[in-house]
């Protein structure tokens, strides 16, 4: 053996010293491939392990179509959930349920505290005044010291078919409450309607506001309080010093001697008086503005959700942008929460993948 | 393997991979070069039945147009086998299990020396060169394929292989 070896020679018994696996290995391995390699129980045990393995194991396909129903499924929740959740919704339900309580309705007590701090405080039937009781209640003896004008305006949603009837109702409330009808329009039929300005006594401007909105649907609901008292006590002071100076005058009157003069304090007197009444007439203006409250109620003719009128094809539709577009928000902030989780899982697995190389790598190189 | 088995196994429906035909032309290839490159006939035995359980598997993701089906299933032999490796530290310990000399026939005394004296020779081989040198005689592949399965160039194969034989030779002729 002392020629150089070349190639082919090497080559050759490189082939013939070709490792040959033990038949028994080959049995089994065959029964193994026959019955389509079934899984053997993993070394480390662990369940995550396993599942990732059978998600590796996965065709992409099947992995796509896992992944997008499963998708679709979480959008299909959360849209129910959400769209269950929907203010408007709850709101509209609200008010099928119960008649809106008084003191959440916003001419009570609460609401007349909110006057205090500003002339113009306004309230919705979207309860963003309802504030702890003790709270609204040392606001309310606050209150009282006042003079607060309130008015309210309530839009019902009818069938037309009951316009007439919720008409009476509405009449039959203000009755009940000694109220006043100012002025009222009334139209039945299609696309019919009622209007009605009212003076509500405003002591019970609560009761008669909770009557309102038990007749049928509430659209909607806005309340208003005015803090007159500025103006009131303005008008009893000088209504206090214009009798005051009537009296003066009369006191005048009655010990003048000179016609003249008596001619001169009458006139004054009598420019007094007009002025006393003036005053007194303001002020029972003023005193009626707040013991009587503006309610506008307005019934519009229309399919109410309450009453279960006709769905028809436009609600259908109407209903159907609705959820399509919580079902796209949803999916837009999904988007948003999954893309950049998707991007970094990306790039988590290619840098396993990476790192993992290098190790399969470098067990060469060691 | 036969090019004709080869192409049978790459394209034997419209594309699809026909694995229990890749099974069984690939088997004893598959062990043969995770028994060369471990040098251990139980691991080997694991790589082989892991490697199988894999391609199985991932059969459904074999793209023929980015190789063959054999490079394709030596690639997850090898990523098996390189797994094996690192996990057991065994890289070291090479020469524990050596080509199995005595299974061979040894008619011919020159061959039977000739075989003893790779034996030693292969033990010398860096990791690489051996791990070349199972997938080109042990295992059968192209050079082509074994570009495919560690990530390079044919031609660059074709140099290293080249030079490995050097190393053989050499070390053979040396040991004389």
């Amino acid at each position: 053996m002392e020629r150089s070896r070349d190639h082919d020679e090497i080559a050759t018994a490189l082939a013939e010293a070709r490792p040959a696996p033990r038949q028994a290995f080959v049995q089994e391995l065959d029964q193994r491939a026959a019955a389509g390699f079934p899984r053997r129980p993993r070394r480390d045990g662990s369940p995550l392990a396993g599942f990732a393995a059978w998600i590796r194991g996965l065709p992409p396909r099947r992995l796509l179509f896992a992944g997008g129903t499963t998708a679709l499924a979480a959008i299909a929740v959360a849209t129910v959930v959400i769209a269950s959740n929907d203010p408007n919704s709850q709101r509209v339900q609200i008010a099928l349920d119960h008649p809106i309580p008084t003191e959440v309705s916003g001419l009570g007590r609460a609401s007349d505290s909110a006057a205090v701090h500003s002339s113009e405080a306004e309230s919705s039937v979207e309860y963003t005044h309802s504030r702890e009781s003790s709270k609204a209640e040392g606001l309310a003896n606050l209150a009282r010291s006042r003079e607060i004008e309130r008015s309210a305006e309530i839009g019902l949603l009818a069938d037309p078919a009951d316009i007439t009837d919720d008409s009476a109702k509405v009449f039959a409330a203000v009755h009940d409450a000694n109220g006043i009808v100012l002025h009222s329009t009334t139209s039945s039929g299609k696309g019919g309607g009622a209007r009605f300005e009212l003076l509500i006594p405003s002591a019970r401007l609560g009761d008669a506001l909770a009557a309102f909105s038990s007749i049928d649907e509430v659209r909607s609901r806005h309340e208003a309080t005015d803090d007159i008292t500025k103006p009131t006590v303005t008008a009893s002071e000088e209504l206090r010093d214009s009798q005051a100076r009537v009296d003066s005058l009369l006191a005048q009157l009655s010990t003048a001697e000179v016609e003249s003069e008596r001619e001169a304090i009458a006139a004054e007197l009598h420019a007094e008086r007009g002025h006393a009444a003036r005053l007194r007439n303001q002020l029972a203006r003023l005193h009626q503005r707040t013991a009587y409250s503006r309610v506008l109620v307005r019934i519009q003719g229309g399919n109410s959700t309450e009453s279960g009128g006709a769905w028809g094809v436009s609600d259908a539709f109407g209903d159907a942008g609705h959820i399509l577009g919580i079902a796209a928000g949803v999916t837009l902030v999904g988007l948003a929460v999954i893309a950049p989780l998707a991007l970094l899982f990306l790039l988590a697995w290619l840098a396993q993948r990476l790192w993992l190389r290098g190790r399969r790598e470098r067990a060469l190189d060691a | 393997m036969s090019e004709a088995a080869v192409a049978e196994v790459e394209s034997p429906c419209q594309g699809e991979l026909d694995f229990e035909r890749l099974y069984r032309s690939s088997r004893d290839d598959v062990y043969a070069y995770a028994a060369g490159l471990l040098r251990d006939r139980a691991a080997a035995e694991d790589v082989t039945a892991a490697a199988f359980e894999r391609a199985y598997r991932k059969r459904s993701r074999f793209d023929a147009e980015r190789g063959s089906a054999r490079a394709w299933l030596f690639g997850i032999a090898r990523n098996a086998a390189l797994d094996e490796l690192r996990r057991r530290g065994r890289q070291a310990e090479l020469s524990a299990d050596p080509v199995d000399t005595a299974s061979l026939p040894d008619s011919d005394a020159q061959r039977s020396e000739l075989r003893l004296l790779l034996d030693g020779a292969l033990g010398k081989l860096e990791a690489r060169e051996h791990e070349l040198i199972a997938l080109k005689f042990f295992a059968g592949l192209s050079n082509a394929e074994i570009a495919r399965v560690i990530g390079t160039s044919a031609s660059n194969v074709g140099t290293k292989l080249h030079r490995t034989m050097d190393k053989l030779r050499e070390a053979c002729d040396g040991a004389l």
